[in-house]
């Protein structure tokens, strides 16, 4: 009961500022693009063949990989940010059991990254759908597919806000988390791949897209078990760091 | 009935010594001032007390337990430690919530904080659009959340117009009065001598002085005598400390009586204008305490006669 409480105070910190909204309009912005690429957006060679077929459209709509990177972003800044603004100060005050106390924030961001990514998903398959009308293609995705697609996200999205919350609690600091984030996730997989050509099936936007049913290498257990894995080492990271570390 | 029980405590951070085995009791019933110059270690030893900061050794305890150990902490313990602990997109009542969240509070509960600490109108506005007064009695509404029998507060009156710090005071005094227990840090030393009981005065982390406040005043006598020097001389032989004050006529003596510095000066007849028990303000026995480390050291010991000393030196 009084870990739920944590939990719903996390939840309650998150929706009393304005950062979901804002990711939530970079969410609607990315759709809008979206759809305005399918309508006007074409090949090099001219033609419409990025839409032509069921794969090109799920590959498309597939908004997994973009998920993990957002709800990462979403969950580094708001971890960071708490020490930034000190208000972990207070929390802790109220809840000084930091183990569980930290655990909380991880599970509201995951659920909030969550649900953000499942916004995204439906809001960039239905920006196609509306789109596909003013081309002469239909919607050409199962629903089962369209159901895969956004349970992929949904799963990608609470593995990404969970790692941005580690490397939120580790970094204590907005502007590094992004950075860090942005390394890790953005930067650093190709940079592997050249090193380590047999990483390319491991990384974040691989798994997504094996997830989301776009890729079939690695298969759906083990890329969703690796998803979890890159979340779980920077959560364990920055759990052993606020439990050893002073807060303020 | 908790008192707060600060044991041997020490703390580094690299080669620093913040708090040098400090022990101290903070009793129920009393108001506590903990004072000290800044950098003296009060913060450090607040934020080791409430756990967001770890000793290197000795204990800080509430009652019998670690902050950590207690049961209900926001029920237990209300504290005013970092005036900008917000987000500044945030309201004033949502703050709240968030920590009413967390410990279980009622939303009235919310309301009656608010409504005691004169925030009800400004609840619903951006905590970054409130002045630091106005942030400050936001600290204290959420101190109050839990209408704890233990108060820590860290510069409570910063910010606060005269009737908030007149408010603040008449709050923590009833709240004394109900036996509770309340640890204040202050640099507004005219408002310590206002409100607390007893004192706990560090200086470089070391603890300078401690006990009740009537009891510290009382500690010294002011003497004033045209022949000053001749006077000085007998009292450190009687084993005082004395310290000369501004006036060349006046004297500060520790660890003798008025009755034995009276007949100490007619024995030896030399004229007395002026013979009354107490150190001065608070401001000046605070500037005494907090002088530099060996001035410190002597001061500590007041009952051991050292030589003379003039407040100047003291001060500088």
């Amino acid at each position: 009961m009084r870990w739920i409480r944590k939990v719903r105070s996390e939840l309650r910190k998150l929706t009393t500022t304005k950062m979901p909204f804002a990711f939530l309009g970079v969410i609607v912005l990315l759709a809008a693009v979206t759809g305005a690429a399918v309508i006007w957006g074409t090949d090099m060679d001219g033609s419409k063949g990025f839409i032509a077929t069921a794969a090109d459209q799920r590959s498309l709509m597939a908004f997994a990989g973009n998920a993990m990177m957002g709800a990462a972003l979403f969950g580094a800044v708001a971890v960071a940010r708490e020490f930034g603004h000190g208000t972990v100060v207070p929390t802790f005050l109220a809840s000084p059991r930091r183990a569980s106390t930290v655990t909380a924030q991880v599970v509201a961001v995951l659920l909030a990254g969550a649900l953000l990514s499942i916004i995204g998903a439906i809001l960039i398959v239905g920006s196609v759908a509306i789109a596909l009308q003013f081309t002469e293609y239909g919607f050409l995705v199962s629903t089962g597919g369209v159901v895969r697609v956004i349970v992929a996200s949904s799963l990608t999205g609470a593995a990404g806000g969970a790692f941005g919350a580690g490397i939120g609690a580790l970094i204590r600091n907005v502007g590094g988390a992004v950075t860090v984030v942005v390394g890790l996730l953005f930067i650093s997989p190709p940079m592997l791949i050249q090193l380590v050509p047999e990483s390319v099936e491991w990384i974040p936007s691989s798994l997504a897209w094996s997830i989301s049913g776009v890729l079939t290498e690695p298969g759906v257990p083990a890329a969703i078990a690796a998803v979890a894995l890159w979340a779980l080492v920077p959560v364990l990271a920055g759990l052993t760091v606020t439990l050893r570390r002073d807060v303020v | 009935m908790l008192p707060l029980v600060v044991n041997q405590l020490g703390k580094s951070y690299g080669s620093h010594q913040v708090v040098r085995d400090l022990t101290f009791t903070a009793s129920p019933g009393r108001v506590t001032g903990f004072l000290g110059p800044n950098g003296a270690g009060k913060s450090t030893t607040m934020k080791i007390l409430l756990d967001l900061a770890a000793a290197d050794h000795g204990t800080a305890r509430i009652g019998d337990r670690r902050y950590r150990d207690l049961p209900d902490p926001a029920r237990t313990v209300g504290v005013v430690l970092e005036p900008d602990a917000f987000h500044p997109g945030r309201s004033g009542r949502n703050h709240l919530r968030v920590l009413a969240d967390i410990s279980g509070f009622s939303l009235q509960r919310i309301d009656e904080v608010l409504e005691l600490v004169g925030l009800t109108d400004a609840a619903h506005r951006r905590v970054g659009a409130y002045s630091l007064g106005m942030r400050q009695r936001l600290c204290l509404a959420a101190a109050l959340l839990g209408d704890p029998p233990v108060l820590v507060l860290d510069e409570p009156g910063n910010g606060l117009d005269p009737q908030g710090i007149h408010d603040l005071r008449a709050v923590l005094r009833d709240r004394a009065a109900q036996g509770h227990t309340i640890f204040v840090s202050s640099h507004l030393l005219a408002e310590v001598e206002l409100l607390a009981d007893d004192l706990v005065v560090v200086d470089k982390g070391r603890l300078v002085t401690s006990g009740a406040l009537d009891d510290l005043k009382q500690a010294a006598v002011m003497v004033r005598s045209p022949r000053a020097e001749d006077l000085a001389v007998r009292l450190v032989a009687a084993g005082g400390a004395v310290e000369t004050g501004d006036a060349p006529e006046t004297l500060t003596v520790r660890g003798l009586t008025t009755d034995l510095i009276g007949d100490l000066a007619h024995n030896a007849g030399i004229a007395l204008h002026e013979l009354a028990s107490g150190a001065g303000s608070l401001e000046e026995m605070f500037l005494r305490w907090t002088g530099d480390e060996a001035q410190a050291t002597s001061r500590r010991s007041r009952l051991i006669p050292t030589a003379v000393t003039t407040r100047k030196e003291v001060v500088s």
